[in-house]
């Protein structure tokens, strides 16, 4: 049946207020003014409570905290048009992507290395924010860091993708597009990049010097060799002291700065193999740091455990990861 | 740099690259041209999913899948049109983005010529259900990502569906529900809901949207070539069929109300 | 009465023939529903409501934030329309002209005692206005400002219709009041 396959609802059904009288939550929409015209102020509010306006806690999630995170949820390999997908949902944000891959002459400078070749688009759909044309600063931006980050992990070894030195190479075209941006956009597009890879199964090539054409043949075809694993764990800053784990798009643009950090594992351990192999690979702040000497917790205590946070939850990611790539395929 | 498609705005590729070239297979249990139809009957759609509501950033949205088909849309506004005269009337825009991934070959993230004619089709077949005489100096967006496609003309019938069925969890009003079949003249036979395939070994297209709650029809797009007898009986299934896809829409809807 | 889909025709009673309101057109003499919802009547008014972000139309009380002046107009980015917030990103540009400030006196008008950039305005759209902005007045008790903050940063407390206090300096600064609700 098509609603059992149905790419984007992995999620309960949404629900409508179509409900016709203003006296309909009244308060909601009371709340929903107040949330409009002074949103920091909205925010301090909740946060006064030690709570935040989705429900979930304050912190970093590392002190045995439950509900900092939002829910995750990844499907993987149901666009038969890409060599390999991942549909991820991040709480409210929804990125979809596909991996396509081409054949391509190796660059000059690297005859032994074929291309890795991530962007993510914003389109106007996801957000009022964005509009059509060509890609806003923000997804720019964001191609960039995730180019870094897949390219500096080694996740994809470029050796890995050569058919023959100097002639011929895989071309992987790693598209990510956003349904819907509710924040963290950064974290749930390399988790779809990185499960989408994991996903994608390459053919049998051949390159033939006399007829300088590669042939590829539809068996066997296999999976990626992928290294590391390396996910992304985002924090937000809020009034110097206050973390927002996995920030929202309404919390988002009221952060004094945000910490992502990016945490792989060690090479040579095998997939499964117990918890103490995790690796950092990067630690990115943008905006003010989180000084504060008035109150305990300084900046690096700050950064600090958002980092012993990252690796923790990091754990749970990877599992998720796993188990949604297990689930297409029999061979991981 | 020569590089005839390297966008600074991008992390771009290799100069050129090909699509995997295979080896031609021995036996091949495809569909091909001359044969029954396989799998369904002729005037068998794919089934059809509905869901809306899920780009909760927007003001209303639909997502819709029906087998390979895999479409999300999502409204804006209506907004305060900026950069154009005054207007008693509301404008319509429709906007429709291929995702990289979402065809055999992969689509390079430019706008090409075939987005245009499909948001112009959408528009087409729904402009005239929305009652903007309702909303002086508004815009509203469409927008419009194809995840996946298998034939452009069930993509412009699902998406047509999904964009009023987003209108309608908008709250914008309407003078009814929108919806929309493809058929495709394959020998002398009408097949409803073409797939890629089928649509490449077929004479011609059409495509019909309508608001069956009034008996209007929005929309008639036909390709190729078709008897005009052809044309008509082609319409009618169309026709047929879309009242069951109203069902369908009425159905999605209800149970997203809660009711 | 039920859940309505657009287009779906709407049962009337019998009687007379109700007025339509919102959500509801009428052809070829059957009125129908255009949007999704449950029909009601309001006395003899029919419509089928939802609450939902919406264009402001003339008579809409709006509320918006003030965010340029010059001594013509004080230009407003309306935020909520009928008690309805609009998406963030998506306000709708709105003017309060001099003469349209207050009710008396309105040539001697000066916009810079009435508005600061910032504040948060209720207005009444009187009319679609021109291709840019919609035309607000804040000539009633009810309208004017309803939030502002201080040179010193605090939260201004109204004390007369034309008149708000610094509560951190004491502070008198010009502004043109709402009526507190409640009050």
């Amino acid at each position: 049946m098509a609603a059992a396959a149905a790419v984007l609802s992995t999620s309960p059904a949404p629900s409508a207020s179509v409900s016709n009288a203003p006296e309909q939550g009244s308060d909601t929409l009371k709340a929903a003014i107040f949330q409009r015209l002074h949103p920091r102020v909205y925010l301090e509010r909740f946060l006064a409570e030690d709570v935040r306006p989705d429900g979930r806690a304050l912190g970093t999630g590392i002190e045995g905290g439950e509900g900092v995170w939002r829910d995750v949820s990844i499907n993987v390999g149901s666009i038969s048009t890409a060599d390999g997908s991942a549909l991820v949902r991040m709480g409210g944000t929804t990125i979809v992507c596909g991996v396509k891959a081409e054949i391509a002459e190796p660059d000059l400078e690297r005859p032994d290395e074929g291309f890795l070749v991530p962007n993510v688009d914003l389109p106007a759909m996801c957000h009022p924010k964005f509009k059509p044309g060509p890609p806003s600063d923000e997804a720019q931006v964001l191609s960039e860091r995730l180019f870094e980050t897949l390219i500096s992990s080694n996740f994809i070894k470029p050796q890995s993708l050569i058919i023959h030195p100097g002639r011929a190479a895989w071309t992987l075209y790693v598209d990510a597009t956003c349904i819907n941006y509710d924040g963290n956009v950064f974290d749930a597009t390399l988790l779809a990049m990185i499960t989408a890879l994991m996903n994608t199964k390459l053919p049998k090539a051949t390159y033939n010097e006399d007829t300088n054409q590669t042939t590829c043949y539809h068996q066997p075809k296999t999976l990626l060799t992928t290294n590391g694993l390396p996910l992304s764990i985002s924090f937000g800053i809020f009034d110097s002291t206050r973390v927002l784990a996995d920030p929202t798009a309404f919390e988002e643009p009221l952060l004094d700065s945000t910490i992502s950090i990016v945490v792989g594992e060690r090479e040579g351990r095998s997939a499964g193999s117990g918890s103490g192999d995790v690796e950092l690979l990067s630690v990115v702040q943008q905006g003010l740091g989180a000084v504060s000497g008035a109150r305990q917790d300084s900046a690096d205590d700050v950064l600090s455990a958002c980092i012993s946070a990252g690796k923790k939850r990091r754990l749970e990611l990877a599992r998720i990861v796993r188990e949604a790539v297990g689930a297409d395929s029999v061979e991981v | 740099m020569a590089h005839s498609n390297f966008d600074r705005r991008r992390v771009n590729g290799p100069e050129e690259s090909f699509l995997p070239v295979f080896a031609p297979e021995e036996s091949s249990d495809k569909w091909k041209l001359g044969q029954p139809r396989s799998n369904r009957g002729l005037s068998d759609i794919r089934p059809i999913f509905l869901q809306p509501g899920l780009i909760s950033q927007a003001n209303g949205s639909a997502y819709i899948e029906t087998e390979q088909t895999k479409i999300a849309c999502a409204i804006y506004g209506p907004r305060q049109s900026k950069n154009t005269a005054y207007s008693e009337n509301g404008r319509l825009n429709v906007e429709v983005k291929f995702a990289p991934f979402s065809c055999r070959r992969r689509r390079a993230p430019l706008r090409d010529a075939e987005d245009r004619t499909i948001a112009m089709a959408i528009h087409q077949a729904i402009v005239s259900s929305v009652r903007l005489e309702l909303l002086p100096k508004s815009t509203i967006d469409v927008f419009i990502t194809v995840i996946e496609a298998d034939g452009i003309e069930s993509a412009i019938a699902s998406a047509s569906v999904a964009v009023s069925t987003a209108l309608a969890d908008a709250g914008i009003e309407i003078l009814g529900l929108v919806v929309s079949c493809s058929a495709s003249i394959v020998g002398k036979e009408i097949w409803l809901d073409p797939n890629e395939d089928e649509i490449a070994s077929s004479q011609g297209t059409i495509i019909l949207s309508c608001i069956p709650a009034l008996g209007t029809v929005t929309s008639v797009w036909q390709n190729g070539r078709m008897s005009s007898t052809e044309a008509a009986d082609a319409m009618e299934a169309c026709q047929d069929r879309c009242t069951d896809i109203h069902g369908i829409v009425a159905q999605a809807l209800r149970e997203y109300s809660g009711q | 009465m039920s859940l309505l889909l657009p287009g779906q025709p709407i049962p009337i009673p019998r009687g007379p023939a109700p007025q339509l309101g919102v959500g509801t057109y009428s052809r070829d003499n059957q009125v129908r529903s255009s949007i999704l919802g449950i029909p009601k009547f309001e006395g003899t008014t029919l419509s089928v409501p939802r609450v939902r972000p919406h264009p402001p139309s003339p008579n809409s009380v709006v509320l918006g934030t003030v965010t340029r002046l010059s001594p013509v107009q004080a230009l407003i980015s309306i935020s909520i329309v009928d008690g309805v917030p609009l998406p963030a990103g998506e306000e709708f540009t709105g003017v309060i002209r001099t003469q349209d400030v207050r009710a008396t006196e309105k040539d001697r008008v000066k916009i810079g005692d009435c508005f600061r950039g910032g504040d948060v305005v209720r207005g009444l759209v009187i009319s679609l206005g021109d291709a840019r902005s919609y035309f607000i007045t804040t000539a009633r008790n009810d309208l004017g400002v309803i939030f502002a903050t201080s040179e010193a940063g605090a939260t201004l407390e109204p004390v007369s219709w034309q008149e708000m206090r610094c509560p951190k300096t004491g502070k008198i600064e010009k502004r043109k009041c709402a009526k507190p609700e409640g009050l």
